[in-house]
This record gives C-alpha cells, structure tokens and sequence, in this order.
C-alpha cells in the first residue's frame, strides 16, 4: 500500500501503490494506511532520525481522485464529515511545521490526488504529455473535500482560486509552474527524485504560507471592498446562468467567500461542512451517476458491438466545408487526426479551412490551445475538390445539405477511390441511412453519424444503424467517435433517431402552452429555470419551424391510425403559412430578430395567441416541459430506438443540454421517484392530453 | 394615551457626496454635532431635557460607526444625561427614527425624545460596511437580492413606465427644488455649515441643477443596465418569468444623488412641550412599516403608506400634502399612482432626485420638509413614506391641527 524506504541522508520516501489497482486512489483503505506511517514519521524525526520524505507514485499516475464508489453511495452525513476531516487531519499532519514533505508528482495529479500535492512543502512534477494537475471534479458536480479548495484559494487568490475550480481547469507541469501551484518540473523520473532529495538537504522545516504569520492571501480577503464587490459579481453570473440548481459551484463560491475571512483550518471545516452537504445532494448523486456510472458504461463500450478490435482512424475525409462540415472537421484536428475536406471547387473548401483557421483563434485568445497547437492543427487539413484525394482515409464523412440525390452522388464518388477498409459515414438528420445505403457499393460499411451543430463543440454523436450496416462497422464508428473524445451512442434507423426526436417535444410542449394563453415570456423564461439551456420558443425559431414540423409529421406516418395529433401542430402551421414566420433564418418566427442577432418576442404572438393564462403553477409548467422529454425518452427505450439507460441518460445532457443536475433523461424518474411519477403522468395525462400516457413497461424499461 | 408631538425639525443643505462635494472635508460627526448645537439653540432647551436620541445611519462604520449618536451627544456638548443610540432601516432610518421617538412618548415612558439621521456618502460609500445581504453569495441568492437601481428599472418595466415619464418627473422634481429655494421656502429649517473658525462653508442644497433640460435628461444613458446584464435581471426573472426582459429606463438624471447631510427632529409630549416652552406643531398620527417582496422594495412606500392610513382610520383622500422618497422616478411614480394621488401635492418642493439622498437622514428631512410646508400652505394633514432595500417601507402621518393653529 505505502511502501517506505529510507536512504543514508535519513530521508524517508514513501511509494504509493495500491494493490489491485492500476491507480490509486483516496479511499478509507489508503487513509487508514497512513496513519501508523505518520505516526512512525513522528518518532523517527523525534529521535533525530529524519531529514525529510519525498511522496511519490508507483503507478503511471501520480494520485487519482477520490472513490466515487464510495461518494456515489454516501449518505450518512456524519460519515462523510467524519472521512473528509480524517482526510484532512492526515494532510495537515504531513504538512504541519517539521517535517519537511516533497511531492514527487510522477504522473496525473487529479482532484483528491491534487489535493494531496497541495498540502505537500515542495512539489515537483515530471514533464510528459499525460501529467495534468487541477481540479476537474466540479464536471461531476463535485468539489475538493480534502482542503483543495482552501489551499487553491491561500496560492492562487479568490479570484483565480474561482476560475480554476468552477471551470474544472487542468494544468500541465508548465502551466501549473507558472501558476505557482508546484515549484519545480523536471523531465525524467530521476531528475525529479534528485531534485527532490537536493531540495530537502537544504531545507531542514517546511512551512506553509497559512501557517506563517504575517503572510495572507493573495489578493485580499472577501473582507476586501474588490474582492467581496467580485464574489458579489460571480454570485449574480452564477444564479443567472444555473437557475440556482448545481450546487457544487454555490458551494465553492460560498466556502472560498466565507473561508477567506476565517483561519486556514477553520475554512477546511467549513469546507468539509459544504462538501458534506453538496455529496449528500440528489444533484451531486445525479451527476456521479451520468458522468461517471453512465459514462464509464458508454467509455467501456457498453454498446459497442463485441468482438472487434479496436479501429484507430488515421486520417478522415469530410465532404461538405459548411458550417457542419467544418465543425467535424474541427473536431477531428482537436484529437490528433489528419483531415482531407472537400467541397465541389477548391475556394469552397478553402471556407473550411478559414472557418477553422477562425476558431482556433478564438480558442487561443480564451487560453484554450496554444499557438503551437493551433499551427499543429492547421498543418494537419487538407483541401481539395476530388475525392481521389480520400485514398489514404480511414473514414469518410459525408455532411452535405439535406438532398438525398446529393448524398448518394457524393458518396459514390468518394467509394470509388476509398480503400475496402474504410468506413463511408452520412451526417444526416432526417434521411433514413437504409435508403441512403441503397447506393452505396459496400452498404454493410456504411453507417450514419448523426453530429449536433456546433460540431466541434457538442460533445454527442449518434451513430445511426441502417438495415446493412455491420456489427463490425459499428464498432469501428464507435472507435472513431470515442477517438475524437465525444460520446458515442448507438440509435435506430428511424424518424429523429434519438436526440432530435425527444428534443423536438421539449418544443412542442412550449409551443401548446402559447396556444394554451401562457404569456410567451414565461414559456422561455421557465424552460431555461428548468434547466433547459434556451427557450422552448427560441430554440424552435433556430432550427426553424419547418424542421420541427417535419419531425412531428415522421411521427405521424411512423404510428399511422395510432397517431394523435399533437396540440402544436395547428400552431406550426399557422405561423409557417398564414403568418409566413419560419424562424431564425428568416428572422421571422416566434421572435423578431434584428440584424445585430439581438431579438424579442414577436409582439404579433399576443395577437394571435393572445395570453389568457395569469394565474400558474411554475412547477407544472416546468414539470411538462420535462416530462414530456422523460415520455419520449422511454418510448425510444421501448421501441429500441436507444438500447440503455446510459446512452440514454449522457445523449440527453450531451445532445440537447437536458438538465444535468437531473441526470439525464431516465434518471429523471428516479431523481423524481418512479411511483411518483407515473402517478404525476396520470394527472397530466388527463389533464393535457395522451402524450403523457407512461408505457406500462416503465418500470422495467427504466430499471433501478 | 399620550400624543407624540413634533416641536421642531431642521436639517443642513445637502453636500454632493463625493471627494469634490464640499462637505466631504466635513466628519459626519461634525455634521451632526452641528444640528444639535443648533436645536438647543432654536430651542431654548438644556440638554439634559432631552432624554434619548435615535439617529438612522446606513453605513455605520469608521466615521459612521460604533453609534455616532452618542458619539455626537458628547461631541458636541450634550453632557452625560442623554442617551443615544443609532438604528439603521435602510433608506428609511430617518422615518423610522421618528417613529421610534414618537412610540417611546406614546408608551408614556419617555417625555422628550430626539430623532434624526446622519450619512456622509462622500465619506463613508454605500455598501462599505459589507453585510450578508450585499455580499454574501450564499444569502444574496437565497434572498433574491438584486441592487436598487435594477429593482426600480424592474418596477417601471412591470409599472409600463417609459423613459419620458421617468425624465418628465425629473424634470419637475428640479423645478420644484428650484422654485423652493428661490422662495426661500427651505431657509426656516437649514442650518448652515461652518468651519471651527465660523467660515462658512455650504447654505445650501450643493447637488441642485439650475439647467436641466429634457434634452439634457434624456442624453444620459441608463445606469444599471450593467449591472443587470452581470446576472441581477435574470434573478428578478425568476421571481417575475412573465417578462422578457427588463427595460433599463433610470438614469442618473431620474434616480436619486449621493449626498453628506444630517437632520434632526423633536418628539415629545404636550405636557413636557408646555413645560419648557416648546410649540408643537403637529402630531404623529399614525406610523407603519410593511414588507414586500425584496426585487421590488421600491413598492414598500405605497405598501406602508396605506397600512399607516389605516391605522389612522383615514383613506388617501384625507390626506393634504404627500412626501414619497424620490429614490428614483419609478418610486414615486408608483406610489403616485398606486395610492391615486394628484401630481400637485405630491413632493411639491421637489425630492432627492434634485436635491439629494442622505440615507440614513433622508426620512427625517422629509418629516421637516412636509411640516414646513403644511404650515405654509395651513393644510391639517401630510404623509411621509420611503421604501427600503431589502423588501421594506416605512410611513408617517401627521396632522397640525389647522383651527387651534391659526
């Protein structure tokens, strides 16, 4: 477990090395073996005996985070107190004035096992691609219990303290170095151990600045006039932008806002306090279980069809340098791959290349890539207007306008000169990939992949199944897409596939509620408070109304005589052909647009849908904007559009921003109680209509 | 039971508050110090008469702080006997000092008490005393607390109060304050401010614009939509999802200033008034308080205005002369309208849109601005109301007994 060895200078090194484990990881195991081991420290450094301890790893990684088994189950308030502040107690042993400690970080230093390094006196990381340091927890809706927190704030400030832990940030040893969060990098593993040994010849104390006097933190206290104006600022910024529902990112603002004021070990209990609170939360539960339990299953390829190996894409054509086509592209070069994007005349795909060649920019002005990297990236796409140049792809993506005699041409062209082995992929949205693959000369390898807008953003891609399609074909798009770090999933060849379909009710579901009398304003206003990433209304207006309405009409030939026609629908219609307002493209559907891209309401809408609503329940308006999606969900569950709770879950929160503190859209119902809601479907059921009819197979359908 | 009386009320002029005003060399203390030198004087009275004075202040720290009432009782010479105390109720700590003074004489337990309010703004910014309200994220965002000028952009939003409606009243608040001070209709309450070696320093109201125009009014542009846009709208959104938006229509034309000033006013008993000489020259009818919703404490006003009118068994047509807090525009416009009251007797010397807004004395300035007034014009009644941050408001009615008078 901890492997103690001690050289002539009388300096200890203790090895980390779980057994079991290809990492290790903080849990009670690893706590309890510490302490005989601080104690002996003690003893020794009493009897004269200890100069100094280097804490290092015998694994790849340095430390990994804390057990999430453990915090995903975790409810016993006075346990998770009680480990936080044993964990801490070990910490502030091993940095407590006398005996000095260096860390010798061999490898990743994340979350818990950055914590650790924290309260180390020295810290030295080894250079390589794979060492990153920070705090990315908060991505679960977690945050540091261990003193990370307080010690981040006591190094960095409150203001960057803020910024590194709210975003999640990870440094590399260069980045960390300069931040002032280790001391020293060295580029191999003996340098860094020698480094460390010479380090603690020459300091015989180690103290931390919270445990001298005189020293404080950098910046200033919340007790400040600008510091406590700007944690005022990030408070209104955080409740406008999360409708107060993470509170993970209240809790950091909170303890780095009330721990400034106090002592250092009178904020760690504040912060172990909040930590206990926030682990304790169904929010932080739902986000372990999607980010972490659903993501793993996806990550772990849960499913990916068996029994192929692992496809490494090398190099990937992208047909089409719109804004798609681009994107995809993008999100290639980002993960190491070769691009070769074509258009029909060289210019055209040269907007490719400048599209990226913009973004980049962004990117490196927001700190996001380095110029280095983005010179990399851009060195690595190819433009041309013949696909003799897809010769040497591994993929081939097809993402031009929605036109299936245009698909089929384009890929025909492309199959002419692509290798047996490579895969052919259509980035459709409404056309079946079975019709599609009747073109195709090798349709068992032709798989759709279904991107979301911006491409190089939207972390979901759905890979859409046609009748031909080979198991091993879609392993293998399962393999691409995990290659470019998004989350794959795998969907039926049908209407919407997934996302697209039960997204669409998230819409319609605000559109009735205008043809019911709510005012428009609290439509959009209470889907974003729900947790919604925009309005029901603005979102139908950016994918235009006639999208939604296609949707919706795919429905209805899916389910023929069963079909009932949804409450919506007449609205659609009113306002695509009486009123000629089909959306954002046109500047002109539930919302005015001006040319600046700012918009109001349409102020015809009271004309036309003219409120009649005042008096609501703001829980049953946000109740059926998202239990309209939840319905849909299970429907795709039933019908085998969607094969697990997981790929449920992650597509909802990855694909179209479903609320991540609920979990996604199946842990919905858990997070809500499954009793309770079908009960509460039932009500809705009479009161609004079929659409929230349950299937009678929800209980099986959804799970535990 | 006993009547509260009020026997005098004085004030001095108005510094700007900031580092340019002219009162910004003075300490609050001095201030303050400087009206009750002059209440004993206009007075007649010895100071141990006075039994207790409660002094509003909003940011009672460093010159402010550790209760400058008493602090200025011995400042300025009052000897041992009274005591003091400073409250603080947001902008209406004046008001709300009367109030107290005048509950102390009606409970009987005390006969002469003094009451008043102080706030040097160039000295000692709003906000400086920290607070959980104001910075705590926890408590601010479990509270909804949104910033003042947000509030009101929010009230006028709700209220439909355009921009020009806004300006217009602005407008007419500096006329008013300029026609005052041109009748000399402030001069009986202010006390000047002089230096240690009696050299003048400030007569009269600093912040007070002889040119404003409507074209200067509406070239200002809005002050808080900033603020707003940091994520303050989007909290008043949640408590009202009905809008779309807020329409940012205050200004630094059309809400209130920062000023340095102090104001002081004598409570007490008809009896112990008689014994020592003292007029009264009103009684304190009825006083309220009343809690609203915290993103729009600018309803407070009207909300504790009607409860005071019920108290005093009166409807808003009883009343003869109005005081409304002219925080901002959309204050008094809302009260204005939400009580239905006629534009001429409301604020009718203008308001601390031209003149200025001393937090913690601006309740008792208006208590002494109304009573100057009444007398002027012999009117029996004259309500005063100021809403509070934080979700509050605070009301006065007072009545001069125009036959006994006259």
């Amino acid at each position: 477990m901890i492997r103690y060895k001690k050289d002539t200078d009388h300096i200890v090194t203790l090895t980390l090395d779980m057994s079991g484990r290809s990492v290790n990881v903080i849990n009670h195991e690893i706590a309890a073996a510490f302490v005989p081991v601080i104690e002996h420290l003690k003893q020794e450094k009493a009897k004269g005996l200890l100069r100094g301890v280097i804490l290092t790893s015998a694994k790849k990684s340095f430390l990994a985070g804390g057990d999430l088994e453990y915090l995903y189950q975790a409810k016993d308030p006075e346990d998770i107190f009680r480990f936080a502040e044993k964990l801490k107690g070990i910490l502030r042993d091993l940095e407590w004035p006398g005996i000095p400690v260096v860390a010798a970080i061999n490898g990743a230093a994340l979350g818990t096992g950055f914590e650790v390094a924290l309260a180390c006196h020295h810290r030295i990381a080894l250079d390589g691609p794979k060492v990153w340091l920070g705090f990315p927890e908060i991505q679960l809706g977690l945050i540091p219990g261990s003193g990370g927190i307080v010690r981040l704030m006591w190094l960095l400030g409150v203001e960057k303290g803020w910024r590194a832990l709210s975003s999640g940030l990870r440094y590399t040893p260069h980045e960390a170095l300069q931040a002032g969060l280790i001391d020293e990098v060295a580029v191999t593993q003996r340098e860094m151990l020698e480094k460390a040994h010479a380090w603690l010849l020459q300091n015989r104390e180690g103290c931390r600045p919270w445990d001298r006097s005189g020293e404080s933190i950098p910046g200033g206290t919340a007790r400040d006039h600008e510091v406590s104006a700007h944690i005022r600022m990030l408070a209104a910024q955080l409740a406008s932008q999360t409708h107060n529902n993470y509170p993970a990112l209240q809790a950091i603002l909170n303890i780095l806002a009330e721990g400034s004021k106090v002592d250092f070990d009178t904020a760690s209990r504040i912060e172990s306090r909040y930590y206990t609170s926030l682990l304790r939360s169904q929010a932080c539960k739902n986000m372990i279980k999607a980010f972490w339990v659903d993501y793993n299953f996806i990550k772990q390829g849960g499913n990916r069809p068996k029994g192929f190996g692992k496809f490494r894409p090398r190099k990937v054509g992208v047909i089409g340098a719109g804004r798609m086509g681009s994107g995809i592209a993008l999100a290639c070069l980002n993960h190491g791959l070769s691009v070769v994007l074509k258009d029909v005349s060289k210019p055209i795909a040269e907007r490719g290349r400048e599209y990226v060649r913009q973004r980049l920019e962004e990117w490196a002005a927001a700190d996001k890539k380095t110029a280095a990297e983005a010179e990399d990236m851009l060195s690595r796409i190819q433009t041309t207007e013949s696909s003799q140049d897809f010769e040497e792809c591994d993929l081939v993506i097809e993402a031009v306008f929605e036109n299936r005699m245009v698909k089929q041409k384009v890929m025909r062209e492309a199959e002419e000169f692509m290798d047996e082995y490579a895969l052919f992929t259509s980035n459709t949205i409404s056309i079946p990939i079975t019709k599609l693959a009747e073109a195709s000369l090798r349709p068992e390898s032709y798989v759709g992949l279904h991107f979301f807008h911006p491409a190089e953003e939207v972390p979901l891609v759905e890979i859409v199944r046609g009748a031909k399609t080979s198991d091993e074909t879609v392993a293998r798009a399962f393999d691409f897409v995990r290659a470019i770090r998004k989350t794959p999933i795998v969907v039926k060849d049908d209407w919407g596939f997934f996302a697209a379909r039960v997204q669409n009710t998230y819409i319609l579901e605000g559109i009735t509620m205008l043809q019911e009398g709510y005012p428009p304003a609290l439509i959009e206003n209470l889907g974003r408070q729900a947790g919604m990433p925009h309005g029901a209304l603005a979102l139908a207006d950016s994918l235009g109304l006639n999208l939604v309405l296609r949707y919706e009409n795919q429905a209805a030939e899916h389910y023929g005589s069963k079909y009932i026609q949804h409450p919506a629908v007449s609205v659609l219609k009113v306002m695509l052909e009486e009123l000629q307002r089909p959306g954002q493209q046109k500047r002109a559907g539930f919302y005015n647009y001006s040319s600046d891209g700012a918009r109001i309401l349409w102020p015809g809408l009271s004309e036309h849908f003219p409120t009649t609503i005042t008096d609501y329940k703001r829980q049953d308006i946000e109740n059926r904007f998202l239990f309209a999606q939840v319905l849909e969900a299970v429907w795709c569950m039933q019908e085998k559009v969607i094969h697990s709770v997981a790929a449920a879950n992650l597509g909802s929160i990855h694909g179209w921003g479903f609320p991540a503190f609920k979990g996604g859209v199946i842990q919905f119902i858990h997070d809500y109680g499954v009793d309770d809601f079908i009960a509460q479907c039932k009500l809705y059921q009479k009161a609004h209509g079929q659409r929230f009819r349950a299937p009678r197979e929800l209980r099986e359908i959804v799970g535990k | 039971m006993a009547e509260a009386y009020i026997f005098d009320a004085l004030r001095t002029p108005r510094g700007k508050g900031n580092r340019n005003g002219l009162l910004y060399e003075v300490k609050p203390i001095g201030l303050l110090s400087t009206a009750l030198a002059a209440l004993l004087e206009r007075n007649a009275i010895r100071p141990g008469e006075v039994e207790d004075a409660i002094i509003g202040c909003v940011t009672p720290i460093d010159d402010q702080g550790y209760n400058i009432a008493k602090a200025a009782l011995l400042y300025a010479g009052w000897g041992t006997a009274t005591t003091g105390m400073q409250i603080n109720r947001y902008c209406a700590s004046g008001l709300e000092a009367v109030n107290l003074a005048a509950m102390k004489v009606r409970s009987g337990w005390e006969q002469l008490v003094l009451a008043g309010g102080v706030e040097s703004m160039s000295r000692v910014p709003v906000g400086s005393d920290g607070g959980p309200l104001m910075y705590d994220p926890e408590v601010m965002i479990k509270a909804d607390f949104i910033p003042q000028g947000v509030a009101a952009d929010l009230l006028a939003t709700l209220e439909g109060f355009s921009r020009e409606m806004l300006d217009a009243y602005a407008l007419q608040s500096q006329q008013r304050a300029n026609h005052a001070w041109d009748k000399g209709h402030f001069a009986p309450s202010i006390i000047p401010i002089y230096d240690r070696n009696g050299l003048l320093i400030l007569d009269k109201d600093e912040h007070l614009y002889e040119t404003t125009t409507p074209e200067g009014l509406a070239k200002l542009q809005p002050a808080f939509e900033a603020l707003g846009k940091q994520g303050f709208e989007e909290i008043a959104l949640q408590q009202y999802p009905t809008l779309e938006r807020i329409h940012y229509r205050h200004t630094a034309g059309n809400s209130c200033r920062n000023v340095d000033g102090a104001a002081l006013v004598l409570v007490g008993s008809k009896e112990r008034g008689a014994a020592l000489g003292l007029k009264p020259r009103a009684h304190i009818r009825a006083v309220a308080t009343a809690g609203v919703n915290a993103v729009l404490m600018h309803t407070g006003a009207a909300h504790a205005a009607r409860k005071a009118l019920q108290m005093a068994g009166m409807e808003a047509s009883d009343i003869d002369l109005w005081e409304c807090n002219e925080a901002f525009a959309a204050v008094a416009l809302h009260f204005q309208h939400d009580l239905g009251i006629d534009e001429a007797i409301l604020n009718v010397n203008g308001g601390a849109i031209a003149l200025g807004h001393p937090l913690g004395a601006s309740g008792a300035i208006l208590i002494g601005a109304l009573l100057d007034e009444m007398e002027r014009r012999d009117l029996a009644t004259g309500l005063v109301a100021l809403s509070t941050s934080g979700g509050m408001g605070v009301a006065t009615v007072i009545e001069r007994s125009v036959k006994n008078l006259a």
